[in-house]
């Protein structure tokens, strides 16, 4: 049959954001794929140049509209690097707790997407309710819903709101059962199986070199996760364990590996929640002003020419890493070069290319499963 | 609960790491060192310097010999005022982790604790100055790490930066059709308002006037 080339996207359901996929079919069969991206490239990097280093992390927050807390994170740590900084513990323990919240916010948001992709259309109804709970958490803390600003060079924006521990324990131990909710849904779910095992193989060798990382290359079982390997914050002290998932397959891990490893790291980070907010230093029902030293430590405002500060970080998605110059404009108060590494701009095309072999109705499911994110993508 | 690597234990592979690189690279000149973060934790991580011819022998070493099986992200810098030597740079970051493909059915948990000699994580960084001029080059790494094929795409696209070797390169932010030789991060490129305060002196935006401009008021 003579081959031809579709073009999936900008606007498909299956592409979650703007790009495009343009396959190559020969009948059914994808036979060769290729991704373009820059869709909503904003040039966040060049940006950051004429910014200092505090007006950074809002940029920073709008990277990825789902996991902004992450992502702003992973900048200050950077920073913190460049410019010397100490965190109090509490702090720590603060930003351990708002990224988890929002690893739970995003991997459900990543369910309720993927759901429809696969043709469930109740488990976006109700991984959409669940989240709530989360951005709620996360709107005391930073005040909005979406983009939060709230981790600080040396520390965090404010203290937690009395109450919130409690809060936080109720909705994650109501959520726990809620997890229990959707894998009896999901997993007794026969279009969901079919459309999901057996689909787009990758293994962890494979993806490592390709730049892949997060729950995508845990799915081919194998525990690395810079939350262990590089500890950051206090993941150390806290108790969890890495989300690993048995691949079925010596091809890999499939689809449904994917999906199985991250409904296992939302357990993994409520374990976490529960044991962090017990171990806070200072307590959870007490409340430092703004600016206190338990939350917040002065921080230099200025980098020297030839300092570089880096960061690892185990965002939602991946590995994203952030480097970044000192001694631009103001005497080193911006940025001279600050460059971000986003997870999921290795990953697409990489997953492209994963789907060469398979059928033309299984991209949606490939594609989603790999979690994909085209604003931290783009930047 | 999770045993995480110890800063002896990063200490004590980075320097193998070193020692290693130096035995093998220091008569040609190339500088590896052990460098402590200076925030978190203060993990130590490789710092590498290295000249453009030298650098894929140095990424073979690292890939068959040191292990390094993942190159995490690559960054162009333009210095217009860095002198002769120094008018670009090249950094590329990149890690040794422990994962090997398992069989079906099983996985490999591994615990901080119980990693020795290569196994442990090591974190790179290294650094490539290049001459000033208008056609700075540097070596692709692309068939050595495929995950160096987009990040070095994207250097050239935003910085200009020419991956010699790169196989397939295209522009991947910027529009298709952007003009030769335009590469945003240059640092003859001004964004608009490159100092912020240019902003609070215009309002409207775009450098209109408002209308009753000059009027007295």
């Amino acid at each position: 049959m003579a081959e031809m080339w579709i073009t999936m996207g900008p606007q498909h359901p299956m592409t979650h954001g703007l790009w495009t996929l343009r396959v190559k079919v020969d009948g059914e069969t994808v036979t060769d794929t290729e991704a373009e991206l820059g869709y909503i490239h904003r040039g966040v990097e060049k940006i950051c140049e004429a910014r200092d280093f505090t007006q950074i992390t809002p940029y920073c927050d709008r990277l990825c509209y789902v996991s902004a807390m992450t992502w702003a994170h992973s900048y200050v740590m950077a920073a913190e690097d460049l410019l010397e900084a100490e965190v109090p513990e509490r702090a720590e323990y603060i930003r351990l707790m708002a990224a988890e919240v929002q690893r739970l916010a995003s991997h459900l948001m990543w369910l309720g997407a993927f759901g429809p992709d696969i043709g469930n259309l109740t488990l976006m109804t109700w991984c959409l309710r669940d989240r709530e709970m989360f951005l709620d958490l996360l709107q005391e803390l930073g005040g909005s819903r979406m983009h939060y600003n709230y981790p600080r060079i040396g520390g965090v924006k404010r203290d937690i709101p009395i109450g919130w521990g409690n809060r936080l324990k109720a909705k994650v131990k109501l959520f726990e059962h809620r997890i229990d909710e959707y894998e009896m849904l999901l997993d007794e779910s026969t279009i969901w199986l079919v459309r999901l095992q057996g689909v787009g193989y990758a293994t962890a060798e494979d993806q490592l070199n390709a730049g892949v990382t997060g729950p995508n290359i845990r799915a081919a079982g194998v525990n690395t996760d810079t939350r262990w390997t590089n500890p950051y914050s206090v993941y150390d002290q806290v108790d969890w364990e890495p989300a690993v998932e048995k691949p079925t397959s010596v091809k890999g891990a499939d689809c449904y590996d994917r999906y199985r490893v991250r409904m296992e790291e939302m357990r993994q980070s409520c374990r976490m929640l529960l044991d962090a907010i017990d171990k806070i230093p200072g307590g959870a029902n007490t409340h430092y002003q703004p600016g206190d030293e338990m939350i917040l430590t002065k921080a230099p405002t200025r980098a020297p020419e030839g300092a570089t500060g880096f960061s690892t970080y185990e965002c939602t998605r991946g590995v994203s890493n952030f480097y970044i110059q000192g001694g631009g404009d103001g005497r080193g108060k911006n940025p001279y070069r600050l460059s971000i590494r986003s997870p999921m701009f290795i990953t697409i095309p990489y997953v492209a290319k994963t789907m060469i072999g398979y059928k033309i109705a299984d991209i949606p499911a490939i594609m989603g499963s790999f979690d994909p994110c085209i604003g931290e993508t783009d930047r | 609960m999770v045993t995480a690597v110890t800063k002896e234990q990063n200490a004590e592979a980075a320097k193998a790491v070193v020692e290693n690189l130096s035995s093998r690279f220091s008569d040609a000149g190339v500088v590896a060192e052990v460098i402590a973060h200076t925030s978190g934790k203060a993990y130590d991580f490789v710092r590498i310097t290295c000249s453009p011819d030298q650098w894929r022998g140095v990424a073979k070493h690292l890939k068959n010999e040191v292990g390094v099986n993942y190159c995490a992200m690559v960054t162009g810098t333009h210095f217009p005022e860095g002198g002769a030597d120094r008018g670009w740079e090249v950094a590329y970051h990149m890690y040794r982790w422990p994962i090997a493909n398992v069989a079906a059915h099983t996985m490999t948990v591994l615990e901080g604790d119980k990693l020795k000699g290569d196994e442990i994580p090591v974190e790179f960084e290294i650094f490539i100055p290049l001459p000033a001029g208008d056609t700075p080059s540097v070596p692709s790494i692309q068939d050595i790490w495929e995950g160096a094929d987009w990040n070095e795409k994207e250097t050239w696209d935003l910085v200009g930066i020419d991956f010699e070797g790169h196989v397939n390169m295209h522009r991947v932010l910027n529009p298709h059709d952007s003009p030769v030789a335009f590469h945003p991060l240059q640092r003859q490129h001004k964004i608009r308002y490159h100092d912020f305060n240019e902003m609070y002196d215009d309002p409207q935006g775009f450098g209109r006037k408002p209308v009753d401009e000059g009027r007295v008021k």
